[in-house]
């Protein structure tokens, strides 16, 4: 019992030293840190170390779990895409301004107004016949027949049915849709239908010349249901073909806005008014050399070389 | 019935709990804060107070520390002070300090006072010590920034800290009893 005793008495002293020495250890390693050059040896080492045990960019277990790693690597990865964009805002601004100037100097006839209505995707259809999507926004909105839809991604479809309040949308991925695009590089045209395998298949293409793979496709404006430059997707190289992928899947974020197709009126239609007073003649052949259109934006409905 | 069920469960851990010797509570206190820590199992706000790993061990020590000194938890808790260090950017050895300084006071209560008999000794202690805890926190991290850190956030913590010591204490109570020496000396 004694012996017990006394080994008692003797193990906690060495722990007690060892527990002084440790806190003695430690409080040296913190007042060494004070040493700007022995913190320049420790802080190379204490950065890796926190890249690997504390970084905020490696989620824990708990993150992973309830998904708020995922969300929080969407929002990263979208702050990078706005610090982007707003980059580009501002180049577009600058060019806007400039091509704003050159289109007064050379009095060309300007785009028309936007007009348009967001409507929420309320139900898809993805069967094997047809793909389609019904929005909530009819004629009662403001959507016109013919009317075109786009999202972030880029063109999504044409109204096929319109309603008061609703209205159906075919979309660019189905196979009856038929879209004439262009390449944006290569200026090569193209009719662009949806496939089974969620590209576009591109045809009627020239006998001479390809699309470039890479390049995005945008609409050309032939036909008369969709304006010139919209953009459709993105040219991708599938096995020997060249397809499209479809810019509208990136943008999945349950809107579309629906666009008042281009119509261009024929000539027939709209004839112009023949003056016959000397003057306004006159006055006709001494206007300016460089003018491309004669009347101002509200006169005519519009003058796009590409929209019909 | 369910009762005396759910009841005759909890006595059945609690007898397994008994049965474990302090290796393995000290393994499995271990595994704890670790999991608090590295893996990030707990939710890291809770209502709104930030709940975070740096303090977690403090539980641990203070608990350990009920059980007297020993080698094993003095490693483990300068281990983790410098796991601590690196998350919470702090200096080297800053946490390692204080979780030992914490163990050591809670040995040293453990030694003086017969906790058995006095009850308010172990409701009170850890308070103090937790509160001795989180002044060190408070006076390293103003020493370190140059500063005069706030205080209310280090508060709060030590609230959190002293809920989470309620919750999961017992489970680094290693098993041994100390206290003072028990005969008489005269």
């Amino acid at each position: 019992m004694a012996r017990m005793r006394m080994k008692r008495v003797k193990a906690r002293p060495v722990r007690r030293y060892a527990l002084l020495v440790a806190l003695v250890a430690l409080f040296a390693i913190l007042l060494a840190q004070t040493s700007p050059r022995l913190r320049a040896w420790i802080d190379p080492a204490r950065t890796v170390a926190a890249d690997q045990l504390a970084s905020s960019a490696r989620p824990g277990l708990w993150d992973q779990i309830t998904g708020k790693a995922a969300r929080d690597a969407r929002i990263r990865e979208l702050e990078a895409e706005v610090r982007e964009l707003t980059r580009y805002r501002s180049v577009a601004i600058s060019m806007a301004a400039r091509l704003e100037a050159y289109e007064d100097m050379l009095n060309i006839m300007g785009e028309p107004p936007v007009r348009g209505v967001t409507a929420r995707i309320t139900s898809e259809t993805n069967g094997p016949f047809r793909e389609a999507i019904l929005v909530n926004a009819g004629s009662l909105q403001g959507v016109e027949q013919g009317a075109y839809a786009e999202n972030e991604g880029g063109l999504v479809g044409r109204v096929v049915q319109l309603g008061e309040r609703s209205s159906r949308v075919l979309l660019v991925t189905d196979f009856n849709s038929r879209v004439p695009v262009m390449g944006e590089a290569s200026g090569m045209r193209a009719i662009l239908f949806g496939d089974r395998d969620d590209l576009g298949t591109l045809t009627d293409l020239p006998e001479r010349g390809s699309f470039i793979v890479g390049e995005r496709v945008l609409t050309s404006g032939e036909g008369g249901v969709f304006p010139r430059g919209i953009v459709v997707g993105e040219v991708v190289e599938r096995g020997n073909d060249l397809r499209v992928d479809f810019g509208m899947t990136r943008g999945r974020g349950g809107f579309v806005r629906l666009m008042p197709s281009m119509k261009i009126p024929a000539p027939e239609e709209f004839p112009a008014e023949e003056e016959a007073t000397p003057e306004a003649g006159d006055e006709q052949a001494a206007g300016p050399q460089t003018e491309t259109a004669s009347s101002s934006p509200e006169a005519a409905p519009s003058s796009n070389p590409g929209g019909g | 019935m369910a009762a005396r069920k759910s009841g005759g469960r909890f006595s059945a851990i609690s007898g397994i709990w008994e049965e474990t010797g302090p290796t393995s509570r000290f393994l499995i206190g271990t595994l704890i804060i670790a999991a608090i820590g590295l893996i990030g199992l707990t939710p890291k706000t809770l209502f709104g107070t930030q709940l975070v790993w740096p303090y977690a061990t403090f539980v641990a020590a203070i608990g350990w520390g009920r059980s007297g000194l020993g080698f094993r938890p003095m490693a483990v808790l300068a281990l983790f002070g410098f796991a601590q260090d690196v998350s919470a950017y702090a200096p080297l050895g800053c946490f390692g300090f204080i979780n030992l300084a914490a163990y050591g006071g809670s040995a040293l209560v453990a030694r003086a006072f017969d906790r058995d008999r006095a009850p308010l000794i172990t409701t009170i202690a850890p308070v103090l010590l937790y509160a001795i805890a989180f002044l060190l926190v408070w006076m390293f991290a103003s020493f370190s920034g140059n500063h005069i850190v706030q205080v209310a956030p280090l508060l709060n913590v030590f609230v959190v800290t002293y809920i989470l010591h309620i919750l999961i204490a017992p489970v680094f109570d290693l098993g041994r009893r100390v206290g003072p020496l028990a005969g008489n000396m005269s």
